[in-house]
């Protein structure tokens, strides 16, 4: 992982491979090690991504697709620095808040009430415990949680749960939002609010990376489309392009 | 570690102590109950077998047991603290060393607590307090970092191999009943093989810096110190070397 020294881009990747040891527990022992050090034997590997090389610009919108398995999610990890690829280069923008919203309510705690999640969940996206005390009012009305923030998040309905974790990820206006399928939680309404929420940021030039299976969505918010299949860059351009070829291919235009 | 993970390190770990007593009326009662009775049921057996006076053997028995079931907690804690960690190593580019700090911050939160015990229990053992015992916060920062940095050693490889914790029990079972803190070192002649392998156990000189200032009522020699020292910064070096080494490979064992 190295930094990006200014310019536009915030996310460089020169041909990134990443694999996976298709291990069974058992093989995570000394025994087996030892086993596998005599016979010399390897292990199994299976390739998520393949000699990836793409650029992320400062306020792009950019959208992952790809079939299941195709390595979108891998990709996004890449990206968050949660994933250390074995082969290739990532360059990040570190003068850039980059916060991962690969899933609602990372770091919650069922006994600890909403009040306190919230500091320990915007501690581990960057934002200290004064940041998030300032922005708590607003938190609170966008989750609608008034009158159940300083109660137990077990306590809460998953709708609940999905808005404080949601309002807590986008209220903070992050630089960079990398996004994984988080909009299929809670109901219709929430979800409105979700995008518009979502629309306010790009617009305010949020730099997004978003990974769906909703092609609709993508196309009406991305200005990119980058199409994965089986951890190879199929295609990368406009989204409209893309997304005209990826219907095509998959015989759903 | 960044300044997000130790951010969250340090809530983390206060969240964990805050909800170890929330929901419980005794809980911070059964913390000093706990080793109280685990403490009077050994001075009382081993008193027996060293043929002491049973105050004065606890006394004794209490000054290295306390700091070593501390140490003890904080390597075994430590061990799967990244492994359980998956929730989040897995999710966030989090440092890998918040997650056994936090289980040591939390661990040494408790082992104050254990001292709190041991003190209102000397207050009825111990007939004659002497100024040497100023020196026990500093006594216990080697038993704290040797825990830490075994503790980060043991959890990186625990990551890879799953089956080192009765190892690792083993070890530590074995390094207890080796050390003079159940028993005296005087019990054996100056030239036995036991002898020998208390002078060349680590945990004598960490004890001894605990043992020296509450039993007998010294300063711990610069022997002590320097051992004591030496063996936690290589430890701590070890430990962080390891998990900074292998940090880029525990995703893809998680």
């Amino acid at each position: 992982m190295s930094t990006l020294n200014g310019g536009g881009d915030v996310f460089r990747l020169e041909g990134v491979s990443v694999s996976f040891r298709r291990n069974a527990i058992e093989e995570r022992s000394l025994k087996h090690a030892l086993a596998a050090l005599v016979k010399d034997r390897g292990p199994s590997l299976y390739r998520a991504l393949q000699d990836v090389t793409l650029t992320v610009r400062r306020g792009e919108h950019v959208g992952v697709i790809g079939r299941n398995g195709a390595g979108k999610s891998t990709l996004l990890r890449v990206l968050a620095r949660v994933i250390t690829p074995q082969e290739g280069r990532v360059y990040v923008d570190r003068s850039c808040h980059v916060v991962p919203l690969l899933e609602l309510g990372i770091g919650f705690q069922a006994d600890l009430s909403g009040v306190e999640n919230a500091h320990i969940a915007g501690a581990l996206m960057g934002y200290s415990y004064a940041d998030i005390d300032s922005k708590m009012e607003a938190i609170v009305d966008f989750a609608e949680l008034d009158g159940f923030i300083h109660e137990p998040v077990k306590n809460y309905s998953s709708g609940m749960y999905a808005r404080l974790a949601f309002a807590l990820a986008t209220d903070v206006e992050p630089e960079v939002l990398l996004v994984d399928e988080v909009f299929g939680v809670g109901d219709e309404f929430f979800m409105e609010k979700c995008v518009e929420r979502m629309r306010r940021l790009m617009s305010g030039g949020t730099t997004t990376v978003f990974v769906s299976h909703n092609l609709d969505f993508l196309v009406g918010q991305c200005d990119r489309l980058i199409w994965l299949d089986e951890g190879r860059v199929v295609s990368d351009g406009p989204a409209p392009v893309v997304a005209k070829a990826y219907r095509a291919a998959r015989g759903t235009s | 570690m960044d300044k997000a993970s130790r951010r969250f390190t340090w809530l983390y770990a206060k969240s964990q102590l805050k909800l170890k007593y929330r929901y419980t009326a005794l809980g911070f009662l059964w913390n000093l109950l706990e080793p109280g009775l685990f403490l009077g049921v050994l001075s009382f057996v081993f008193s027996v077998v060293n043929r002491m006076r049973i105050a004065d053997y606890a006394v004794f028995l209490f000054s290295a047991l306390v700091p070593w079931r501390y140490f003890e907690k904080v390597v075994t804690t430590c061990m799967d603290s990244i492994v359980q960690g998956d929730w989040l190593l897995k999710k966030l580019p989090v440092s890998p060393f918040a997650l056994p700090v936090t289980r040591w911050i939390v661990a040494s939160a408790e082992f104050g607590f254990s001292f709190l015990v041991v003190f209102v229990l000397f207050a009825v053992l111990k007939t004659q307090w002497t100024i040497h015992c100023l020196v026990l916060p500093l006594s216990a920062i080697p038993w704290s970092l040797l825990g830490l940095g075994l503790g980060l050693v043991c959890a990186a490889l625990f990551t890879f191999f799953r089956d080192i914790r009765p190892v690792v029990q083993m070890g530590l079972m074995f390094a207890f009943f080796t050390a003079p803190i159940l028993f005296k070192p005087d019990l054996f002649s100056g030239h036995s093989i036991q002898r020998a392998m208390i002078a060349w156990h680590p945990v004598t000189y960490l004890a001894a810096l605990f043992q020296k200032p509450l039993y007998e009522g010294t300063w711990p020699s610069v022997l002590d110190w320097s051992v004591s020292f030496g063996v936690a910064a290589a430890s701590l070096l070890a430990g962080f070397l390891l998990v900074r080494k292998s940090r880029g490979q525990f995703y893809f064992y998680l």
